[in-house]
């Protein structure tokens, strides 16, 4: 018989694991200096920097820690002159990226949404459309970033339109094959107990093309925050991506990874939240027994 | 028309069918499914549609439902035709397989029809507990159907054709699927409802054992193309009990005399 699960034990590895790695990571490289044949040469601080390094980065970069190694003090007003003075702090970089990344993201889902429905629900449309959107999907979304660029300033607007473009076409496709795909027997059903059209697409087509959505919802979060960030590469005043490019300007490897660090905690927020959007929306899909 | 309809006489037919006809195109093939098909069904009548598999019951009873359209003929419903693609009021259906909405609760599947027609929230769960409570499923309110015995579903799928009340009843083998000890169970809430409400009900099977305990008459389909073979009446008193009537003498009398005919046409839909 299979033991059951601990969840201590399965937290205190994961731990350890976490320690290991911190730990190799801030003094592995030390010791390749002296044992060179047990420590591979990958750990060069000057390209990956290191825990404590990006730490303290991470406090300057905030505005908590000014360039000279203090703490800002709260009340001296320290911390305000700060954020004040540098446009493009953590907190504000980080505001920007998320604000813009879910712009991109909310728009992109809804046209894709919308258009999947409109497309999967109609034979003649999608047959009309099918070869320019074959097309269009055909081109690396990214490679347009530069243009949107263009077009747009380096404004935020450009910013949500790479988003947008990324985001867009992934959940058009599921949602168009989601609606393709529903079982014809339940749109039946619904039309003989009297629903028109409209009711139809919403009591039926949406509920059973969700499962397909949502599919294309983690996915689409890590592309409309990978949009912005390439956005942000090419030409932005604020914002995360910006913050990498200013790093790299400055060879400060710790800056970059503290940007890096920053947008992993982002995304995993950003998908618990469709997560627990998911669980509750589709309830209907777990074993539900009644007791 | 709309006249025509409220002063209905208790003799007028409930369903008029004359000269029904429909050919399939498959993929460039024409498959003729149902050939001049013409009978009719009086109001408060149980009549069950009898025939092979593929002799086109379903395709009937689908036109008829306004699923499908006919190649040609005229489906008439309390004197007014239907017109195919659009739902004909008072009429229910309920489908040869499961279709109850998986993303809705057994309640919320059952209210789906009062929703659509706007009924008020209290009134609704009122109608939706007194169902749940006519087919057993009392303590499953709030299950999803996939919680749910198959029995148990074809209950549920069931209400949610009964709860609006519709005068005209066509099933399509609902029980098909079902074991033959929850097949005669269903034939006993069935034969209870109907004795009740008095719908016109058409009932589509291939199990004579079935439509004899159910129907006031049987159309006999022959194999395809479908057409009608023959028509027995079935003259057991009301009300039935589905489980007592299978031993009467008579029931196998009939069984013997119908099954003769039918066998035929299962040897013939079997042949090709
Ligand atoms: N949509 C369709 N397209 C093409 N052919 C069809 C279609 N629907 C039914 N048919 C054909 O029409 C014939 C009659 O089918 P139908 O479903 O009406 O039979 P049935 O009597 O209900 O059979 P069963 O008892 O197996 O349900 C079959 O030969 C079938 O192949
Ligand atoms: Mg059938």
């Amino acid at each position: 018989m299979r033991r059951a699960r601990r969840p201590g034990r399965t937290l205190a590895w994961q731990a350890l694991i976490c320690v290991s790695l911190l730990s190799i990571w801030q003094w592995g490289y030390d010791l390749h200096g002296r044992l060179p044949w047990l420590v591979p040469d990958l750990l060069d601080p000057y390209f990956v920097s290191k825990p404590s390094e990006i730490f303290e980065h991470f406090l300057i970069l905030s505005c908590l820690k000014s360039k000279l190694g203090v703490f800002n003090g709260w009340f001296n007003g320290e911390f305000g002159r700060c954020m004040a003075r540098s446009e493009n702090n953590l907190w504000i970089a980080t505001a920007v990226t998320l604000k813009n990344t879910f712009f991109g993201f909310l728009t992109g889902v809804s046209s894709g949404f919308a258009a999947g429905l409109v497309l999967g629900r109609s034979d003649r449309l999608s047959a009309i459309f099918q070869p320019f959107i074959t097309a269009v999907n055909s081109i690396p979304r990214i490679a347009l970033a530069p243009i949107i660029v263009l077009a747009f300033g380096i404004g935020d607007t450009s910013k949500v339109v790479t988003s947008w473009i990324v985001v867009v076409f992934l959940v058009f496709f599921n949602t168009f094959e989601g609606a393709r795909s529903i079982d014809e027997g339940f749109v039946n059903a619904a039309r003989l107990l009297g629903a028109s059209e409209w009711q139809i697409t919403r009591t039926v087509v949406i509920p059973s093309t969700m499962a397909w959505v949502f599919a294309s919802l983690t996915p689409a979060i890590s592309f409309a925050l990978i949009g912005v960030i390439v956005g942000e590469f090419i030409g932005a005043e604020r914002g995360i991506g910006r913050l990498i490019i200013e790093s790299e300007a400055r060879a400060e490897a710790s800056g970059m990874m503290v940007a890096v660090i920053v947008l992993m905690l982002v995304g995993v927020a950003l998908s618990a939240v469709i997560w627990r959007l998911q669980a509750y929306l589709l309830r209907w899909q777990q074993h539900n027994f009644v007791e | 028309m709309h006249e025509a309809r409220s002063v209905a006489s208790p003799e007028m037919q409930r369903i008029d069918v004359s000269g029904l006809c429909k050919t399939f195109q498959l993929a460039g093939t024409a498959i003729e499914a149902v050939r001049d098909v013409s009978f009719s069904v009086r109001r408060g009548e149980f009549v069950a549609l009898l025939g092979p598999s593929g002799s086109g019951k379903s395709t009937v009873l689908n036109m008829i439902a306004t699923l499908v359209k006919p190649t040609s003929g005229r489906i008439l419903i309390d004197g007014t035709p239907v017109v195919p693609g659009h739902a004909t009021p008072n009429v229910g259906y309920v489908f040869q397989r499961d279709t109850l909405f998986p993303w809705r609760t057994v309640a919320e599947n059952i209210g789906y029809g009062l929703q659509l027609m706007g009924v008020p929230a209290a009134e609704r769960k009122e109608r939706i507990s007194a169902c749940l409570k006519q087919a057993g499923l009392q303590d499953f309110g709030n299950a999803y159907p996939s919680a749910l015995s198959g029995g148990m579903r074809q209950r549920a799928a069931l209400m949610r054709t009964l709860v609006v009340e519709p005068q005209v009843l066509l099933m399509d083998e609902p029980f098909g699927a079902l074991d033959t000890h929850t097949k005669i169970e269903m034939h006993d809430v069935l034969l209870r409802i109907w004795e009740r409400e008095q719908q016109t009900v058409l009932f589509v099977t291939h199990d004579l054992g079935e439509a004899l305990t159910l129907a006031d008459r049987i159309i006999l389909f022959s194999a395809r193309p479908g057409q009608i073979k023959e028509s027995f009446a079935v003259d057991f008193a009301r009300p039935r009990n589905a489980v007592k009537i299978r031993e009467t003498p008579r029931y196998a009398e009939l069984f013997q005399f119908i099954w003769h005919s039918l066998g035929e046409e299962f040897m013939k839909s079997r042949s090709r």
